[in-house]
């Protein structure tokens, strides 16, 4: 009974609490499924098309990022995945036909040698424990509330806290910061485009900037298909080799 | 001294003033002109596009997107059994990234539709069959992607090989990448859907019989719209946002050129009090000194929209080659438009030099002999 009482206490404040209530509307469109994405990335003059599987759901993230073109690096491909506050791992792979685990103490390498780590495609951190709003901001001419995250006890995570600034209107991060235990900022991404489809505003452009290697990446979104069919070794090792397109759900 | 020559010497009075004046006009019309022209230009591409492909009705689910959602292809079934429907031909149609290119166009075509009889091999030739892997280029996306023949030609994870450049007629079709559509359908996972079907109809149709054409193919297929193809796209929700956000920061940077003129009218008014107080004096009417003002306001909206014009066409002609929209857009600088333009421009001199005109009719002779 007692349990029962703290447990109801705690969803009624958990309720009430307003940056809880924003963090818990982003993070249930974080989780919204399967889809199929496919971006141009923009690396310090190198260009790169990728393709992008991920796996969604409450409590568990899996992730593939393939290289499409140029030829010379098509194929390479990371698999990134976390269940629930299990460690996040992974797989690299390396065509012809090498395949390197990833552990949780390697979520701070960059993504194909761009401004964002495997943590940034994997961590949710929406999904973390403590949140408040800790100002307003116009950005963009949008109204923004900056909703500032930190990770729990339970929560792993190589950054000791995020601030997003989210468009409340349209319900979209317009700026994210990420924040090392230091203080010091680690990496901003900016949302240069929004597009809207079937009423929701989804970032369509971005450019991540890296503080500590002071490089930037622009991500352009191409293509997004959601609720897509994935079969059971698209998110194996096995998997990254494959880099054809999954099938649309039928209408 | 003559009417006109009293005009143009008030204007002449303060060259700097008066230019800046014409600089804040141009460039209102400039923005007319130039967003206008390339809103219209969209539009215009996407019906010459259709005109060359020969489609009199496209059935789409074109809404605030560029691209149409995708349907089940058996919308093509039922479309084909409708009286008076010639012919139909499924197009798949994207908007998309390809390689180094930002936005490319991607038709995929149905293997033997009537969407291909337009496009006219330059170089190469056509894909063999269905399923060869192979590609064919408008001649302005040859040149965006920098590819000839032989070229590979990276299409999401799929390596085609570029084995001819067409000339399709109209921009949109020469901006394509063209493919076979059940090729394109395996490579983007998109089997048994399309987002665009293509209609011919059976013989020789006039408006009233091709939107009652339109009509049955609504009713028979619901989850898409079937549309004349010369208004599918300025229909569209896309179409209709770009048209009012191309008039609407254009209307504000006339308003900006409004100001600016009522400013420069004001100020000539209130530094030639005296001389148009003698002017009243020596027997000019008040009407005569009101329309005075207003020729001036009018004139400064005549040259500043010229000039706008001028700047405007040279706006849309440096757009149009920004590799960002290369071969996506076509400005449509009409004779119309210019001249709507520059009439704009003399409705708003006009406007703007009411108010110091009708000041300038309240001044009284007597004012004069103050100094």
């Amino acid at each position: 009974m007692k349990t029962l009482f703290a447990l109801l206490f705690t969803t009624l404040t958990a309720a009430a609490d307003p940056a809880t209530d924003l963090a818990a509307r982003l993070n249930s469109l974080q989780q919204d499924g399967t889809s199929f994405i496919r971006v141009k990335m923009e690396i310090q003059q190198t260009t790169l098309q990728v393709q992008i599987k991920q796996r969604r759901i409450p409590g568990a993230t899996e992730v593939v990022y393939q290289i499409l073109w140029p030829k010379e690096r098509a194929g390479e491909a990371v698999l990134l995945r976390k269940t629930a506050n299990q460690a996040a791992s992974g797989a690299l792979f390396m065509p012809p036909g090498t395949v390197t685990k990833l552990d949780s103490s390697r979520m701070k390498e960059p993504l194909f040698g761009s401004a964002l780590c495997y943590a940034d495609i994997l961590e949710n951190f929406f999904a973390w424990e403590h949140h408040a709003i800790v100002g307003t901001e116009m950005l963009d001419r949008a109204s923004c509330q900056i909703l500032e995250s930190k990770p729990g006890k339970g929560d792993r995570s190589i950054y000791a806290s995020v601030r997003t600034w989210v468009d409340t209107r349209r319900l979209v991060p317009l700026r994210v910061e990420k924040y090392f235990a230091s203080g010091k900022l680690a990496r901003r991404i900016e949302t240069t485009r929004v597009v809207t489809n079937d009423g929701h505003a989804t970032p369509a452009n971005l450019t991540v900037h890296d503080a500590a290697r002071n490089s930037s990446t622009d991500i352009d979104g191409s293509n997004i298909k959601r609720g897509v069919v994935f079969d059971d070794a698209t998110f194996t090792a096995e998997g990254l080799r494959q880099t054809a397109a999954p099938r649309a759900k039928a209408d | 001294m003559s009417f006109f020559t009293i005009i143009i010497r008030g204007l002449w009075r303060r060259p700097v003033r008066t230019g800046l004046t014409l600089l804040g006009i141009a460039i209102g019309i400039a923005a007319v002109v130039a967003l206008v022209g390339i809103s219209r230009g969209f539009e215009k591409s996407w019906g010459a596009g259709a005109k060359q492909r020969g489609i009199d009705v496209v059935v789409s689910t074109l809404n605030s997107g560029l691209t149409p959602k995708p349907f089940s292809t058996t919308v093509r079934d039922r479309v084909a059994a409708i009286p008076d429907v010639g012919a139909t031909c499924s197009v798949f149609v994207d908007l998309t990234s390809v390689e180094s290119a930002s936005m490319i166009m991607v038709s995929a075509r149905e293997w033997g539709g009537f969407s291909w009889g337009n496009l006219k091999l330059v170089a190469g030739r056509m894909p063999k069959d269905a399923m060869e892997p192979a590609v064919v280029l408008g001649q302005s996306a040859a040149e965006s992607l920098k590819k000839k023949i032989g070229d590979p030609l990276q299409l999401e994870s799929k390596e085609l090989t570029v084995v001819g450049i067409v000339d399709g007629g109209a921009l949109v079709e020469n901006g394509s990448v063209v493919l076979s559509l059940p090729l394109f359908q395996e490579i983007t996972g998109n089997q048994g859907r399309i987002n665009i079907l293509d209609v011919r109809a059976a013989h020789e149709m006039n408006e009233a019989e091709m939107r009652k054409l339109c009509d049955r193919i609504n009713s028979a297929v619901p989850e898409a719209k079937a549309a004349i193809a010369s208004e599918h796209i300025s229909n569209s929700e896309a179409s209709r946002f770009i048209r009012a956000m191309s008039w609407g920061t254009s209307l504000l940077a006339v308003l900006v050129g409004v100001l600016g003129v009522m400013n420069t009218m004001l100020m000539t008014v209130f530094e030639r009090r005296q001389e148009m107080c003698i002017l009243l004096a020596i027997g000019w009417k008040r009407g005569r000194i009101t329309r005075m003002i207003l020729w001036e306001s009018a004139v400064l909206g005549l040259l500043g929209g010229s000039l706008g014009v001028l700047i405007g066409v040279f706006g849309a002609k440096i757009l149009q080659r920004l590799p960002a929209v290369n071969g996506l857009l076509e400005p449509d600088l009409s004779p119309q438009l210019l001249a709507i333009s520059v009439a704009i421009s003399v409705v708003v001199g006009v406007f703007s030099g009411l108010y110091p005109a009708w000041r300038s009719s309240r001044l009284s002779p007597s004012l004069a002999l103050q100094g």
